[in-house]
């Protein structure tokens, strides 16, 4: 046991000593913040829009309009129309001192036609808030023709607020979900790339001490199993104290998101808002994240010991890497459909779990049940792989020459 | 009576349907310098490799310092040095030693003092912080004979231990191995080198094709299987050499290059019933001296042209 621990405390010493290390533990939150932050700052940043409202209409509709962007962060200007109106908005726009200029006539009303044009067309809020105003000047003059008289359109316009409220009841809602989804995302991105990434750790690990033949040293000390058992947990180790430096790096992120300016005006408009995770959230992400990493760091040191360089390895890895990859891109689908027989088939087979269920719990409510089904599931693989995978690092590991095809593979398991 | 320090019993190993190693049995006393000897392939790193439990046996057993178990069973008290040597490339110096003495059971503490010292004895101080990737190809090697010796082990086990050094780390060796049989330790080494084996081996194995040929001290080897035999000088004249060393009543064998000739004696043959048929011939003689057979000379008798048809490590080939 001394001796395990030494194996540990090697493989986590030496890779906590490497730079890359501490770039992606550097990085990570950097990335996750800038995935956060970035819609917002982008979105909530936005500045005041100065727009020219060209009235072409007969009813002053232009002005109409114009009272009603008062309220929102669009500001605009009256324009008469005339023959080269809208030529010198043009250069008005060209030397930036207008944002854009928006033509109304009485088609407006007649037919809702409009027309925006701008440097910038693509900025949803002012676009959205331009339609909005448009929306109500146009329904506004569509009732008065209908007979309905001014004050009824006053109540209405006061209905029209009562419904903005709406929607931002829906939105509370709708972030949740986008919470939710966000959350089930970025487990999956994480454990996939956790997984994978520290797996081939292991692998080249095993194939390190396999090149410089130091394992025969240290196999005439060791057992081989204590070897692999040492290294998987070593390695596993520096991934969680990776998760940890994240975790922490995210709540000082998330605790000063409003310093940061995450909660500017506008900026929940984004789809990942930053997720709120709980406690059993914590723990189902570790649960799979541990016994993921177990099964296939245990797969990957086998194709490290089958392996005799860094080339070899690259390619027997690919089966492997496949697994992974395969529940990382089933993830896109069951996000849609958490509960689908194909989500919970997933969620219950060992080499897609470890993503799939992780990412089925944050997505939506789910049986308890079904959890400890699958880490019962899991946790039985784990043995049997590791066993497997066991025998061929035995053998693997002294073998130089080329590598064993699937018939030779068995005989090693066999006779291992 | 003190119990072999290395005892292998009818060890067998086969790889894929190729015998490697067939039934080797011997006896290494204690306190001596014992050499596994052979030509490359003839098994002796697979023995070795099955001694230290890096390859089962496929039958027979070992047993160590008079108590059951393998290498890896006693690894405590054993230091192994392998043919193929490497370290952690990117571990310091410092540390690679520290881990791989953890490894012999060494506690944390103890080792690194260990480690301290012995770096300090050959010169090595001011690397220890160094990466091993950084240090030149002579001090690694240096680096990897502390490692094998740094837990103070009872039985030293070194596979063809001289190959790839350089003088100077070949000599530091050969003192540090001279100096540990001092102390009462224990010596298997493996080589093909007979003059090295000559200068440093209190016992020798001579192994070819995973069988043994001949065991026992050097000079019992020597003695059996070396026959007697004569060195001899002309100065100019060799009268009727030639004629006398034909005589099969007198000589086995000889190598004769005009001026020298080395003649092994027919068996009951004397000596001086040559040197006296040489006087009154008519030669001249610069030297006459009763030799004994180099090493070298038994091990080319007895392998023979199994020498070089061995095929160079057949383990590997097969893996």
């Amino acid at each position: 046991m001394h001796k395990v621990f030494a194996i540990i405390r090697r493989e986590f010493v030496e890779r906590v000593r490497q730079r890359w290390f501490w770039i992606m533990a550097l990085l990570g939150p950097v990335f996750f913040g800038a995935v956060f932050l970035l819609p917002s700052l982008l979105m909530g940043k936005s500045s005041l829009k100065h727009i020219a409202i060209v009235d072409g209409s007969t009813t002053g509709i232009g002005k109409a309009v114009a009272l009603q962007l008062d309220t929102t962060r669009v500001r605009s200007v009256l324009v008469a129309p005339g023959p080269h109106v809208a030529d010198s908005l043009l250069q008005a726009v060209g030397a930036k001192q207008l944002d854009g200029f928006l033509l109304v006539s009485d088609l407006l009303p007649d037919s809702g036609q409009a027309e925006y044009r701008a440097s910038n067309v693509s900025s949803f809020t002012t676009i959205g808030e331009l339609e909005s105003a448009l929306q109500r000047v146009a329904s506004g003059v569509r009732l008065q023709r209908e007979g309905v008289n001014p004050a009824a359109i006053a109540r209405a316009r006061i209905h029209v607020d009562l419904k903005t409220t709406k929607i931002s009841g829906g939105k509370t809602t709708g972030e949740s979900a986008a919470q939710s989804f966000s959350l089930a995302y970025f487990m999956g991105i994480i454990l996939y790339m956790a997984i994978l990434l520290y797996g081939i750790n292991v692998m080249s690990s095993v194939l390190e001490e396999k090149t410089t033949r130091i394992v025969e040293v240290l196999v005439s000390s060791v057992k081989p199993f204590q070897l692999m058992l040492g290294k998987v947990i070593g390695v596993g180790a520096v991934s969680l104290f990776q998760f940890l430096i994240w975790g922490l790096a995210g709540r000082w992120v998330f605790r000063y998101r409003h310093a940061l300016g995450a909660d500017a005006p506008g900026a929940d408009a984004g789809l990942f808002t930053m997720p709120h995770v709980t406690l059993d959230t914590a723990v189902v992400f570790l649960c799979y994240f541990i016994g993921g990493f177990m099964l296939y760091s245990a797969m990957f040191a086998a194709v490290g010991a089958m392996s005799s360089n860094e080339q070899e390895a690259r390619q027997a890895q690919q089966p492997v890497s496949m697994l992974l990859v395969l529940s990382f891109i089933s993830m896109f689908a069951m996000l849609n459909d958490p509960g689908s027989t194909f989500a919970v088939t997933l969620s219950l087979i060992p080499f897609t779990s470890p993503i799939a269920m992780p990412v089925r719990w944050a997505a939506g409510n789910l049986p308890v049940s079904q959890v400890v089904l699958s880490l019962a599931i899991l946790a039985a693989s784990i043995v049997a792989i590791t066993w497997v995978a066991a025998r061929i690092y035995r053998v693997g590991i002294l073998m130089t020459g080329k590598r064993p095809n699937p018939k030779e593979l068995l005989r090693w398991i066999r006779t291992a | 009576m003190v119990s072999p320090a290395v005892s292998l019993d009818h060890l067998t190993k086969r790889f894929a349907g190729h015998l490697a190693v067939d039934g080797l049995s011997l006896q290494v006393p204690p306190g001596t310098i014992f050499g596994l000897l052979g030509p490359n392939g003839a098994g002796k790193s697979t023995s070795i490799r099955m001694l230290m439990h890096i390859h089962v046996p496929d039958e027979g057993t070992v047993r160590l310092f008079g108590e059951d178990g393998n290498g890896r069973d006693h690894s405590a008290r054993i230091g192994y040095l392998p043919e193929e040597r490497g370290l952690y490339p990117k571990m310091r110096v410092l540390d690679v030693l520290v881990f791989l003495a953890q490894m012999k059971g060494v506690e944390r503490r103890k080792a690194r003092t260990l480690a301290l010292q012995w770096l300090e004895r050959l010169g090595l101080s001011d690397w220890r912080m160094r990466k091993v990737n950084e240090l030149s190809k002579g001090m690694q090697q240096k680096v990897q004979v502390i490692s094998t010796l740094l837990h103070e082990p009872d039985l030293l086990v070194l596979d063809e231990p001289f190959s790839g050094l350089d003088p100077v780390n070949a000599q530091v060796l050969k003192d540090t191995v001279l100096d540990l049989r001092k102390k009462g330790k224990t010596i298997l080494l493996s080589t093909h080198i007979m003059e090295q084996a000559e200068q440093l081996c209190d016992g020798v194995c001579i192994i070819a094709r995973g069988r043994k040929l001949v065991d026992g001290t050097l000079a019992e080897v020597k003695r059996t299987h070396g026959g007697r035999h004569v060195h001899v000088a002309f100065d100019g004249a060799a009268g009727d050499a030639e004629r006398l060393f034909a005589d099969p009543r007198l000589v086995k064998k000889k190598e004769s290059t005009g001026q020298y000739a080395e003649v092994e004696l027919a068996p009951g043959a004397d000596a001086q019933d040559i040197l006296k048929g040489l006087v009154s011939s008519g030669a001249r003689l610069a030297k006459f001296e009763l030799a004994e057979p180099s090493l070298n000379k038994i091990f080319v008798d007895l392998v023979g042209p199994e020498a070089a048809t061995a095929a160079a490590h057949p383990e590997v080939a097969r893996a």
